[in-house]
């Protein structure tokens, strides 16, 4: 048994590691610096690497991502923390419209080495502000690479992994995984690639689909479903874009069932186009219609703990979902 | 026009004095910017490029000089109309090579006729999100201050671009921080069809600085000297590491905001009397006055750009446009798009 770590600890040591490697890597965020991060993130690296390396900036999302893209620009690797995904919205432009266009727009002249962390997901009693998975909305500009692990050893392999890769990468980090999920993760340097989706958990029946909470909440379900007899493959996406449409197929093609969870809202979410993925390539395959157990179409996360609970696809819902998929 | 706003620059002018020769060059150029770009408008017209074309007469002073004399290593944000920073900076065959959008275009025509760049000449291909570029810019100075390397960024936005929010984020962390970037706004009077006196509560929008703490200073952007002594101490000062500075230029786009534009909803009055203070007849006279310029060095001058262009022109028309599996590449480094229903 290796060295167990939490989901937090490995960002923190993957963030540590590729800046004493790299020193055109640098840090710029809301209270990153003397803080540490709100949830500790960046503990002590301001202190190691200095002020100029670990930038406690503004409240000027706009500026964090952009200044990040315009020192990759001249060969810096800038690492960007977005506090809550659902601040992002005010670096949209610099996001879809530079990140995302630079290498096209220039014929391939220019390119954006940027990894911009963005600390997401809800069953946090976060409420509206501090709850969104808004993924999907970077799932849509080609140009971008979406990243979201769901457990320590992903979360330092693909950090590492998007940090080294010449183009942009949103790395999506899920807050309520930070210190509830351990897992072992090795001390030294190691990457996870972008694209590779992973089965965690083979299976016949039903091919799950997820990731980050949902991924977790899935096997935690799989498990469970098992001991009714009805067994389950869960696949972990891990990256959003591009997708692996290979390992989702071929599992498909296996159990005949899908199964997609998604944390978020559910229209036009991730396990849409997963969905249609499926329908356009193993149509023949399927023995049921694709079903999704989505969070639901409201703004999300309302706050009052009842009502997050009825928002988000819980174990207990997934198990029920499953068991209809099963008996169709 | 009223210059109500103006502090003086901190070094005298004679330190930034330019040489005859170089005097000569910048007349060279400025009359290249607008020779290529009064033959641009004829060619759109002609139909000879798709899109439009977005002209930038009566801006040449605000564009050129500021990128003359500059470092390879600066870097240039711009937005649409700063064709004189590359006239500066890049090939002609190049600039025009954007325009036909054609395969020998940098960036493979797949941007926008005007959205001019050009790595070699360190200015990045713009976004239409106008003052997307003055964010970027800001970037690059702090590369260059975590790097302690000497250079500097220029970062040129409309007066309309000056009310987005991502240029006011740029404005004040380059001032927090001290950046090596200079920032121009060029005051045209219109963003589009938007006169300026909706955009600021002032006339000198050199007024934008004094909210986070950097020097600001409106000038007469049609004054080529007065533009010189200007930008070259901001840019002198960006690079000793003292800071940003923010400088207005007051200027006129001859124009509309694109040939399809007939810019109807200006006054025929304002236009004229801005057409009366054309920057580069007026630079003219004064290079004429000192003896630094003849008719005859004029028409000799005249005729080598002519041929310049003519040359770009052809360079632009002989080439074809890309294959369409260029649509494919470069949305990632390590693969191409997908095009399963293009077959």
């Amino acid at each position: 048994m290796g060295r167990v770590i939490t989901y937090i600890d490995a960002i923190t040591e993957a963030l540590d590691q590729e800046m004493a490697r790299d020193e055109r890597v640098f840090l710029i965020g809301e209270d990153i610096g003397l803080y540490g991060g709100v949830f500790k993130a960046t503990k002590g690296l301001q202190k190691k690497y200095g002020e100029y390396r670990v930038i406690d900036s503004p409240i000027s999302e706009n500026l964090i991502v952009g200044a990040g893209i315009g020192s990759a620009l001249v060969g810096m690797r800038p690492v960007p923390e977005i506090q809550f995904a659902d601040f992002v919205s005010p670096a949209m432009d610099q996001i879809v419209q530079q990140a995302a266009k630079i290498r096209y727009r220039t014929g391939g002249a220019w390119s954006v080495p940027l990894v911009v962390r963005i600390c997401c997901g809800g069953d946090v009693g976060g409420g509206l502000y501090h709850s969104q998975m808004n993924e999907a909305w970077f799932v849509h500009c080609p140009g971008l690479k979406v990243v979201m692990p769901s457990n320590p050893h992903d979360a330092k392999g693909l950090l590492l992994a998007a940090i080294r890769d010449p183009d942009p990468v949103l790395y999506f980090e899920h807050k309520r995984l930070y210190r509830s999920v351990k897992g072992e993760v090795p001390e030294g340097d190691y990457t996870v690639p972008i694209g590779p989706a992973e089965v965690k958990k083979t299976g016949k029946d039903i091919t799950i689909v997820a990731y980050a909470l949902m991924l977790v909440w899935g096997m935690e379900a799989a498990e469970k479903l098992e001991k009714e007899g009805i067994s389950c493959e869960v696949i972990d996406l891990k990256t959003l874009l591009p997708i692996d449409k290979k390992t989702i197929l071929e599992s498909v093609k296996k159990t005949g069932k899908a199964l997609l969870l998604q944390e978020a809202p559910k229209t036009a979410g991730v396990m849409a186009e997963i969905s249609a993925i499926i329908t356009e390539e193993v149509f023949d395959y399927l023995d049921a219609p694709v079903m999704r157990l989505a969070g639901l179409d409201v703004p999300p996360i309302p706050f009052a703990p009842p009502y997050e609970k009825f928002y988000l696809p819980t174990v207990d819902r997934i198990m029920k979902k499953a068991r209809q998929l099963k008996a169709y | 026009m009223k210059v109500a706003y103006e502090k003086p620059p901190s070094e005298t002018p004679s330190e930034f004095g330019l040489s005859p020769k170089e005097k000569k060059e910048l007349y060279y150029l400025l009359l290249k910017c607008r020779m290529f770009d009064e033959r641009f408008r004829k060619l759109f017209r002609a139909g000879r490029f798709a899109g439009t074309y977005f002209s930038a007469v009566g801006q040449e002073a605000t564009t050129v000089v500021p990128s003359y004399k500059l470092l390879p290593q600066d870097f240039i944000g711009p937005a649409h109309r700063e064709l004189g920073c590359n006239i500066v900076r890049s090939p002609l065959k190049v600039i025009a090579a954007q325009i036909y959008a054609r395969a020998n275009s940098p960036d493979k025509g797949l941007s926008h006729p005007c959205h001019y760049g050009y790595k070699p000449a360190n200015i990045i291909t713009p976004a239409s999100t106008v003052a997307g570029q003055s964010v970027l810019a800001v970037g690059v100075a702090l590369a260059y201050k975590i790097r302690k390397e000497p250079y500097v960024a220029l970062a040129f936005v409309g007066e309309g671009g000056t009310a987005m929010g991502p240029w006011y984020e740029a404005v004040n962390f380059a001032a927090v921080h001290k950046l090596p970037v200079v920032f121009i706004v060029q005051n045209n009077l219109w963003g589009e069809s938007v006169p300026a006196r909706l955009v600021g509560a002032f006339e000198d929008f050199s007024h934008r600085a004094d909210g986070v703490g950097m020097p600001g200073v409106s000038i007469d952007g049609n004054d080529v000297l007065k533009v010189w002594e200007t930008t070259a101490p901001a840019v002198a000062r960006a690079r000793r590491g003292e800071g940003p500075t923010l400088i207005e230029m007051k200027t006129y786009r001859w124009y509309g905001h694109s040939e399809i534009d007939p810019a109807d909803y200006r006054p025929k009055e304002e236009v004229e009397y801005w057409k009366k203070r054309d920057p580069i007849p007026a630079y003219e006279k004064y290079l004429m006055g000192n003896k630094k310029l003849t008719l005859e060095e004029k028409k000799q001058i005249e005729e080598k750009i002519d041929k310049e262009i003519d040359e770009a022109v052809e360079f632009a028309e002989a080439a074809d446009y890309g294959p369409v599996e260029w649509v494919l590449g470069d949305v990632y480094a390590d693969f191409k798009a997908d095009a399963p229903d293009r077959p």
